[in-house]
């Protein structure tokens, strides 16, 4: 890694979004590949991010102030990016279950999946079983990722499932959950396709399905 | 030995009877509950405890009654929309179980989310007299027979999220340490000087906290606990405890707080509420902080409760009662409000095993 990708990966992995700016504005005007600037500098920062989390070095605030910071280099980078280039992972069609306006876990989960490659379409919360058959039909073969908190809203994850089969969606698409009360049991009990804990195993799992 | 006698027993780590009980519910179960009972009321139930009638609480024999004065008191508010005296603006959501629909309320709008709006910003004032009179009533009724809690949860962080925005307040707290501090100064004050109040009306404990753990660790990390709130809450402590020397202290955090349960007790902490058991293992916090530190909850409410069996409940209160109530140091119940989804076969399996298994039985 040079010295400008590896101050834009610090930059990331610490949180520093003005940093992150300036240096991938830098890296841009020296002509340096943006794809060079995407796999080195961030994509390698949030799986740093992602390991730091799950070791317990790292928690909420860190992880948000490290995706902001990537958001920030990831908009000055996109138009400068080819669409051959993005080699994108993957599209994932995320939301917080019906009833359940909860949308920390949801939104520290699309963070970490945008940082790893993927394209994100964030449906927010309360998301109904049918908005969700909507949008894996127009994201032909996303997975699919929902989010719930509550032992109340928890089982519109399995009501999702339902509407997926009945739509006849339910082969081409894969399901991820979590959620606080959700376990990795109540995933296979809902025929999920799999389950993880927390938003840095949710990007290994989501990887694992693609 | 009456239900205040029970408690404090229980707090001096010795055995009561049986194991002291308290149990909160949603307004939606509170009615299930009631018509179960065959009680009248129409009242909104509020399960902190603020405007609450205890005739649910006292029906079931349960030890303590809570009296509530704060921003905790915000939830649950009839109207779909409203905003509160914070300037927080609020929200209902449905839901569905299989025992019929209820309705959360959920915060809908930060009146600090504009940084510049901190400047203009007028907290409530604490020193109403309106807002002790329900204090002065339950202290007065019911202080001879029941052990009463004065609440000030959402004591800093959740009231100061709720002010600023979830993600905004937490990025403030990692970039911005000032502008976090002037924020949950305004909780912070409103909820001392509330608590002050509480405890020179005769309340027993008072009960403090913000959830800082998520399921499987804590939210922020443990350093930044101890920058931000171990201060605040050592000052809470220490001056609620220099009104009364008497007075217990309980403190909240939903999830896994186990890295700063030490700090807690460095700072003078008396109860812990509400240990989640998927989240901390009861009797391990038994062994390793039972001779310092009481406990309160511990009756899994995100599995058992809801989907277990009255088998299950049953099993699962026999088990705290031999290893996290072992001794005393144990107020049992549910780690949150009943929830609508809780079968009543379940909810009065925990009921009836709490308050008839003698504390002394091997059962």
């Amino acid at each position: 890694m040079n010295s400008i990708t590896q101050e834009i990966y610090d930059g990331i992995v610490n949180g520093q979004s003005p940093v992150v700016g300036q240096k991938v504005q830098e890296a841009l005007d020296s002509g340096m590949s943006p794809v060079v600037i995407l796999n080195e500098g961030m994509i390698a920062a949030m799986a740093e991010v992602g390991k730091r989390f799950e070791c317990g070095e790292y928690f909420v605030p860190e992880m948000l102030i490290a995706a902001r910071a990537m958001q920030t280099g990831l908009a000055l980078l996109k138009p400068h990016l080819q669409q051959s280039d993005l080699q994108s992972k993957g599209k994932v069609v995320i939301g917080t279950v019906k009833g359940d306006l909860h949308d920390i876990g949801k939104n520290l989960v699309g963070m970490m999946l945008e940082g790893a490659g993927f394209e994100i379409v964030d449906l927010g919360t309360d998301v109904s079983p049918e908005k969700f058959v909507t949008a894996a039909r127009e994201h032909h073969g996303a997975l699919v990722a929902m989010s719930a908190l509550l032992t109340t809203t928890m089982p519109n994850m399995k009501t999702t499932i339902e509407a997926l089969n009945a739509a006849g969606l339910r082969g081409q698409v894969k399901v991820l959950v979590g959620g606080a009360p959700v376990t990795e049991n109540y995933a296979r009990q809902i025929s999920a396709d799999g389950y993880a804990p927390d938003a840095s195993r949710a990007v290994a799992l989501a990887k694992s399905l693609v | 030995m009456n239900h205040r006698e029970r408690v404090l027993t229980a707090l001096h780590h010795e055995s009561p009877d049986r194991c002291p009980m308290q149990v909160s519910f949603t307004p939606e179960f509170a009615e299930r509950l009631r018509a179960d009972l065959r009680l009248k009321g129409t009242a909104l139930h509020n399960p902190h405890g603020g405007g609450n009638t205890y005739d649910l609480e006292r029906a079931l024999q349960e030890d303590m009654l809570l009296t509530s004065v704060g921003w905790a008191n915000s939830y649950y508010q009839e109207p779909l929309t409203y905003t509160d005296e914070w300037g927080i603006g609020w929200k209902s959501i449905e839901y569905n179980t299989p025992f019929g629909p209820g309705r959360y309320t959920e915060i809908a709008s930060h009146p600090l989310a504009d940084i510049q709006a901190i400047e203009t910003y007028t907290p409530p004032d604490p020193a109403r007299p309106e807002l002790y009179i329900e204090a002065e009533r339950v202290v007065r009724e019911y202080k001879d027979e029941f052990w009463i809690v004065g609440v000030t949860v959402t004591t800093v962080f959740e009231c100061a999220w709720a002010l600023r925005g979830y993600e905004r307040l937490m990025t403030d707290m990692a970039l911005d340490p000032d502008l976090a501090n002037r924020i949950m100064e305004f909780p912070f004050q409103f909820h001392l000087a509330a608590a002050r109040r509480l405890v020179e009306l005769g309340v027993d404990m008072i009960w403090i906290g913000d959830d800082v753990g998520a399921q499987n660790a804590m939210l922020i990390s443990p350093s930044m606990w101890r920058n931000y709130f171990k201060p605040r809450m050592a000052t809470f402590i220490s001056e609620l405890k220099g009104i009364n020397p008497l007075i217990k202290v309980a403190y909240h955090s939903d999830g896994n707080i186990y890295p700063i349960i030490p700090d807690l007790i460095e700072i003078g902490l008396d109860v812990l509420n509400p240990i989640q058991p998927a989240c901390m293992d009861p009797a391990r916090l038994k062994r390793e902080f039972g001779d310092r530190l009481c406990f309160w909850g511990s009756i899994d409410e995100q599995y058992t409760l809801p989907f277990g069996t009255p088998q299950s409940v049953r099993g699962e209160v026999l088990e705290r009662l031999q290893t996290f109530g072992k001794n005393g140091g144990l107020i049992l119940g549910p780690t949150h409000h009943v929830q609508l989804d809780t079968p009543l076969e379940n909810f009065w399996a925990m009921v009836n095993t709490i308050t008839r298994t003698p504390y002394l039985s091997d059962s």
